[in-house]
């Protein structure tokens, strides 16, 4: 009885699975297919081997991983004393961090990409301060830079490293630490051997949203690098709304898919190994 | 607990698909006619051509604001089950898009004020037709320099770091070409345009002075308006005479050697939505009076000979219109040497 009424509940899930494959794995599955096919419909890789070949999209997907890689760093950088502090912090101080968290979401990437327009720009404040704190005698150029977009990005996707830090953090004992410290571990000691061991799933799951969603962006670095400094998520919509070439556009769909698959499988891995660790 | 009995799932199923599929079977009641458009038309399409349409023909207008180019891809891949009546866009992609079959004759029985417009303005026998065009020449800040003489001033070693110049996606990228081709070659622009690869040598040397290359043009205005840049080449007077009266420091200067004219058009979807709507919606914008608003609002040349107002094209220099099915034919292969030209 009570196995029957567990299958009947496991029916549930149908409607999620059936939504999933039809909005999202069919259309990726029939993408991958035509990555693998010619004009003529024949198999063929014709088209990766141009892709590799070509000079300018090796340099276009080592900037997407760069840039990747980078917005990952800076949002983690800023986002664990962030979490650290949330995780300290209580009542009233707690629920402001969470809605300063959330609500820029609500904010349109473009409204924010023309308020860092204002900011990087030569007269701008950045520029201003820097050469008020004597940093720089002139102005920098910043707007169009990947530093710009590295800045943008992490600002963007900040929440989603923040969030799952400051979850793990959450559900440990708060005592842990003043425990290893009566067993005279001292403040390096306690960071590293207790914080930061118990916090690294939270740290692994934060980088892979971060990295699989910098690695995929397309608004954003259309409106803050523009058209001379492309990403692949940019070359794939060029390819499919301007020139048009499914081929060329479903075989770079599938070269990011294969990057964000692999982030998420290999953080996946290093989560579960660290987790059986602890 | 309540179980879930088959029919229950039923009536669920059956509630889920009447509330997702009212929307649809409402909108199919309206009188809504869905627009593809340029981003830069929005102001003008919102305040004359939206109000106009619900007035004269009792038509709700919803625009979409985008490249030419992906009005195409939009259309291509909604063949047979179209949800955009209508599209504005210009002339070089009205030729794809004939070639692909996706747009329906326009005749003077279904769009009357065809019979007004000027010689030139009707295409491959009515399968698109241009209303208001703006002309072309090169956006400047007012703060930043006195005028614009020559196309030579985008090369100048004052303009590094300043300039943007549009993409060959976008049509007004074409004037930069051409101007490169005639700066380069010395030779008149209809031999000029031919001469492609000189163009290119040309926009080698330019890059120096480039802030980007765009393919949204109001986020380029945007930094023309802040002084971040000093010139925007083949910008428009539709865009940017309006936001100059406007009190914004912008002009749009006409090099003495020559300028341009938009090739802006407007076409029936075939298998439009409410067809006949569809092509009242022409007709009223081919007609005197919105042609007439337009032009006035956009400081473009009206089409529609009946038409009073609008600007006049500015004295002392060429006017040009190149040869669009070369550029059709040559487009995708020229915006890739581009992109590989441009890139950092």
């Amino acid at each position: 009885m009570t196995a029957t009424r567990a299958d009947r509940i496991g029916l549930l899930v149908l409607p999620g699975l059936a939504y999933l494959g039809l909005i999202y794995a069919l259309p990726l599955f029939l993408l991958l297919l035509k990555s693998f096919r010619d004009a003529t419909g024949a198999f063929s890789v014709a088209e990766f081997v141009q892709i590799f070949g070509d000079p300018l999209q090796r340099s276009i997907m080592a900037r997407t991983l760069r840039v990747a890689f980078l917005v990952t760093l800076l949002a983690l950088v800023i986002a664990w004393p962030t979490a650290i502090v949330m995780r300290r912090a209580k009542g009233g101080w707690l629920s402001l961090f969470l809605v300063a968290m959330i609500l820029p979401m609500s904010l349109g990437v473009v409204v924010k990409a023309f308020a860092w327009s204002i900011l990087f720009r030569t007269n701008g404040f950045i520029n201003q301060a820097m050469m008020a704190l004597g940093l720089t005698d002139a102005p920098v150029r910043l707007l169009f830079t990947e530093t710009a977009l590295v800045i943008g990005a992490a600002n963007v996707f900040l929440p989603f490293m923040v969030l799952p830090i400051y979850a793990v953090l959450q559900q440990q004992d708060p005592n842990l630490p003043d425990a290893a410290a009566t067993l005279g571990a001292g403040p390096y000691q306690r960071f590293f051997k207790v914080i930061l061991p118990l916090a690294l799933p939270g740290v692994v799951a934060g980088c892979a949203f971060v990295f699989s969603m910098a690695v995929s962006m397309y608004v954003i670095p259309s409106l803050i690098i523009g058209e001379r400094q492309q990403t692949v998520a940019m070359q794939i919509a060029r390819s499919f709304l301007f020139l048009r070439n499914e081929q060329l556009g479903s075989s770079l769909s599938t070269i990011l898919l294969l990057i964000a698959v692999s982030v998420v499988l290999g953080s996946s891995w290093l989560a579960a190994r660290l987790g059986a660790r602890q | 607990m309540p179980m879930l009995t088959r029919r229950t799932l039923l009536k669920t199923t059956a509630g889920a698909a009447a509330a997702l599929a009212a929307p649809g079977i409402l909108r199919a009641q309206t009188n809504q006619l869905v627009i593809g458009c340029a981003a830069s038309h929005t102001n003008w399409m919102e305040a004359i051509v939206v109000p106009h349409m619900r007035d004269a023909i009792g038509a709700e207008v919803i625009f979409e604001g985008t490249r030419s180019a992906v009005n195409l891809e939009k259309m291509v891949a909604n063949r047979g089950r179209q949800y955009l009546s209508v599209i504005q866009m210009d002339d070089p992609v009205m030729l794809q898009a004939v070639d692909e079959g996706l747009l329906e004759r326009l005749t003077p029985e279904m769009v009357p004020s065809l019979s007004e417009l000027r010689d030139g303005a009707i295409h491959l026998d009515g399968m698109w037709a241009n209303y208001a065009q703006p002309w072309s020449g090169i956006a400047y800040n007012t703060d930043m320099l006195d005028g614009v003489d020559s196309w030579e001033a985008l090369w100048a070693p004052e303009a590094e770091g300043r300039v943007i110049i549009p993409s060959l996606q976008n049509t007004e990228g074409m004037w930069t070409l051409f101007v490169a081709a005639m700066l380069a070659t010395g030779k008149p622009f209809e031999e000029a345009q031919y001469e492609i690869d000189a163009a290119f040598d040309k926009l080698a040397d330019l890059r120096g002075n480039l802030l980007s290359v765009y393919t949204q043009m109001p986020q380029a205005f945007n930094l023309l308006e802040q002084g971040e840049i000093s010139m925007i080449p083949g910008n428009f007077s539709s865009f940017a005479l309006p936001r100059r009266d406007a009190g914004s420091p912008v002009d749009l200067a006409a090099p003495s050697e020559g300028i341009f004219v938009m090739p802006s058009g407007v076409c029936l979807v075939d298998g439009a939505p409410n067809r006949d709507l569809a092509a009242a919606y022409i007709n009223e914008l081919l007609s005197a009076e919105v042609q007439s608003e337009i032009a006035d609002f956009t400081s473009s040349l009206a089409t529609n000979t009946l038409s009073t107002g609008g600007a006049d094209l500015p004295s002392g220099t060429s006017v040009y219109s190149p040869d669009w099915q070369f550029v059709a034919q040559n487009r995708r292969e020229w915006t890739e040497r581009f992109d590989q030209l441009m890139a950092i």
